[in-house]
């Protein structure tokens, strides 16, 4: 609390955080700040050290080292004071079986010893109107994770944590529940968000982190580490003809073929994008199809770590 | 503590209880068909009959009417013992804890008695008996009341003083009378200890506990809940229980204060021991294994079923170890034998027991640190 206004009030600050399971170094000595009223995400793949970041910070768990402070509070010493503070959806979120929607968010009301919590209007925040009688274990996975978020805004929070909202969920739920997260964005709520989506980070997030192996390897807005990470185009392209790689090869780029025949090239300049056309074009290879876009977040962690974000091929999702 | 707290953690858990109908006839409904299976199989042993030896030195008509007559009344299987032994000795060399003898001249008495109208003729029976054995006053009671039956109608006259039974102190208890209490004690054991070992490591393996760490409940509030349902389900279990052995057995058992004052002391013995096991044992099904593996002997031993009595020695002083014996005996000392002193002696010893593992299960339980 005491720090002087900055350029933001920071709610969270991170120091030099560190913590290990035995010989295991989850998390590497860490640091970074979240202003209030943006949405930070931290992004990265399995067992980067996500969820251990985000519950040492909600209080869940403790650090092995390192200064940690939520809300102007040290989150080792200060639980009690931090808790009705703050709304936590913590990974795989799971509730009472038998329980219903109304019932459980007036459970979670309770614990936080509230008399006026509008239930309602949580519920059309997340729209569960017409399932408010549904038992926790007859919705589907889409609804359930929506659940958590109404039940982490049940205290109405400064700050609300999401470890990995929408893994698992099919397309069209996961869109749903962005839907809500833009809702919360636009009010300006403080929200920390953990994703290994990397549409999730850009469609969302103010402030993306990417963690990869218990360090934070970039940091910055979406657009920025796109421009200062992946300053290139990425042109993909689809042949009849198997030829077409060794062409674009033998030019000196590095083309990568993916498991639909379609080869995706990195080009620095529109220019380039000429020469291999007309390179293709003169060797009278017949061209299906073609498209050309700058890079997304997945790209720049490829660049960065050398790994994918998830399974599957690279970027192989294509553009949309 | 905040009663509001616990008060929604207590409507969760009921209404969840209620809403999984297996759960809640493996509760609620499996003691009640132990009862009811137990009761039908030992109720022709009810009219079990007493092993009586029997010296006849008279050797008359009679003296074999006599024995007849013992024999009719359905309670004696009758053994007869040579008149040419020692009755005594005969006694403790087969370890009998009775022996009757019908004294030489018995019809030679009861002519004089008969024929004569002499009132100083009579006859002694004498009962060999040992007296630190536990059946033998029931079947002395039981030969003195067919004595003095006959005694009466030798009289010609009809009774004055007639009796009507009503239970006494020191009344005969039927098995059901002795089996229920063991069930209930039983019953009420198994649901604390599983209901807690369950719901503890199923919301945890759902995350529900790492949820909770983030709210402000206490562990207080979280444990006082989990009492206060356990306590809940007991006493409905036991309600339903003793409703059904009244209906269909038409027991006789003493209820007072002693009943809830077992329970709660159940309660808390197994509710403690739930929580120590789910604190150290992390899956939920080895955590399942080991409620199975410390309930199981608990239930065979510890006289749930049977008397320990039935058992070798050596089982005897292991069964005297296990909590659940001394709710056993508290139990039965309250409904059946009314021995408050007994009772005493029993609660205090389950009492120290409940409150120290109750006390580990309260340090057991954390909420930090989801893993
Ligand atoms: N309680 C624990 N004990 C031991 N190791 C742990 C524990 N929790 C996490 N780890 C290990 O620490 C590393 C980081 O785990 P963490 O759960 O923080 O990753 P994550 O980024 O959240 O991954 P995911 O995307 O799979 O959720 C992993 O190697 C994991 O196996
Ligand atoms: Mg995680």
């Amino acid at each position: 609390m005491g720090s002087m206004m900055k350029e933001a009030e920071h709610v969270i600050e991170v120091e030099k955080l560190t913590k290990r399971y035995g010989d295991l170094l989850a998390v590497n000595d860490i640091s970074f700040n979240v202003r209030k009223g943006e949405v930070f995400a931290l992004l990265g793949p399995n067992g980067a050290g996500k969820t251990t970041t985000v519950e040492i910070i909600d209080t869940i768990r403790t650090p092995t080292s390192g200064k940690v402070s939520l809300l102007g509070m040290d989150v080792t010493k200060k639980k009690h004071d931090i808790v009705p503070r703050i709304g936590v959806l913590p990974q795989g979120f799971s509730s009472f079986d038998r329980i219903t929607v109304r019932e459980t968010l007036q459970y979670y009301s309770r614990l936080f010893r509230l008399r006026d919590t509008d239930v309602d209007g949580l519920i059309e925040l997340v729209t569960l109107k017409d399932k408010t009688q549904e038992i926790y274990k007859n919705l589907s996975g889409g609804l359930q994770q929506r659940l958590g978020i109404a039940i982490a805004l049940v205290n109405d929070p400064e700050v609300v944590f999401l470890d990995e909202p929408t893994t698992g969920l099919d397309p069209r739920a996961r869109r749903e529940v962005w839907d809500v997260l833009l809702g919360l964005k636009k009010k300006g709520t403080t929200v920390f968000l953990t994703t290994h989506y990397m549409e999730e980070a850009e469609l969302l997030a103010d402030t993306v982190a990417i963690i990869s192996k218990g360090k934070i390897i970039a940091m910055g807005s979406p657009g920025e580490l796109i421009e200062s990470n992946a300053n290139y185009l990425v042109l993909t392209l689809q042949f009849v003809d198997e030829q077409a790689f060794e062409i674009v090869r033998k030019m000196g780029f590095e083309p990568v073929q993916d498991n639909r025949k379609n080869i995706k090239v990195r080009v620095e300049h529109t220019d380039d994008v000429q020469k291999i056309l007309n390179a293709i074009k003169d060797a009278g290879t017949s061209l299906h199809s073609l498209d050309v876009r700058k890079p997304n977040l997945e790209e720049v962690f490829l660049k960065l770590t050398g790994e994918a974000l998830r399974e599957g091929p690279a970027g192989g999702r294509g553009a949309e | 503590m905040n009663p509001r707290v616990v008060g929604a953690n207590l409507v969760v858990s009921i209404k969840s209880f209620y809403r999984e109908k297996t759960a809640m006839f493996f509760t609620m409904a499996f003691p009640i068909i132990l009862i009811l299976v137990f009761g039908t199989i030992f109720m022709d042993q009810e009219n079990v009959s007493f092993h009586l030896y029997v010296q006849d030195l008279d050797h008359t008509d009679s003296s074999a009417q006599l024995v007849n007559t013992l024999e009719l009344n359905g309670k004696f299987q009758i053994t007869k013992v040579e008149p040419a032994v020692n009755a005594t000795q005969y006694a403790k060399n087969n370890k009998l804890n009775l022996v009757l003898t019908i004294p030489e001249g018995y019809e030679r008495s009861l002519m004089q008695r008969m024929m004569r109208n002499d009132p100083n003729a009579s006859a002694t029976i004498t009962y060999i008996y040992d007296p630190s054995s536990t059946s033998v006053a029931t079947k002395m009671e039981i030969l003195n009341s067919v004595f003095a039956e006959i005694n009466q109608r030798m009289s010609g006259k009809p009774p004055f003083i007639r009796s009507a039974e009503t239970s006494i102190l020191t009344k005969k208890y039927r098995f059901i009378e002795f089996f229920i209490p063991g069930i209930i004690a039983m019953a009420v054991m198994t649901a604390s200890l599983f209901g807690t070992v369950n719901l503890n490591t199923e919301l945890r393996q759902k995350g529900v506990i790492r949820k909770l760490s983030t709210t402000p409940i206490t562990r207080t509030d979280w444990i006082l809940a989990n009492i206060l349902y356990q306590f809940i389900l007991a006493v409905i279990s036991t309600i339903a229980m003793l409703l059904v052995s009244y209906a269909v057995f038409h027991i006789s058992l003493q209820i007072n204060a002693w009943l809830p004052v077992f329970i709660v002391l159940d309660v808390f013995a197994f509710v403690g021991i739930g929580m120590v096991l789910t604190r150290f044992v992390r899956e939920a099904q080895s955590a399942a294994a080991a409620a199975n593996a410390i309930m199981f002997p608990m239930m065979f031993l510890s006289g749930s079923f049977f008397p320990i009595e039935m058992m070798p020695g050596f089982l005897q002083t292991l069964a005297r170890i296990l909590p659940l014996y001394y709710v056993n005996e508290g139990l039965r000392a309250s409904m059946v034998f009314v021995d408050n002193m007994a009772a005493l002696r029993n609660s205090a010893i389950i009492g120290v027991f409940a409150a120290v593992v109750f006390i580990m299960g309260i340090f057991a339980t954390k909420w930090e640190e989801g893993k």
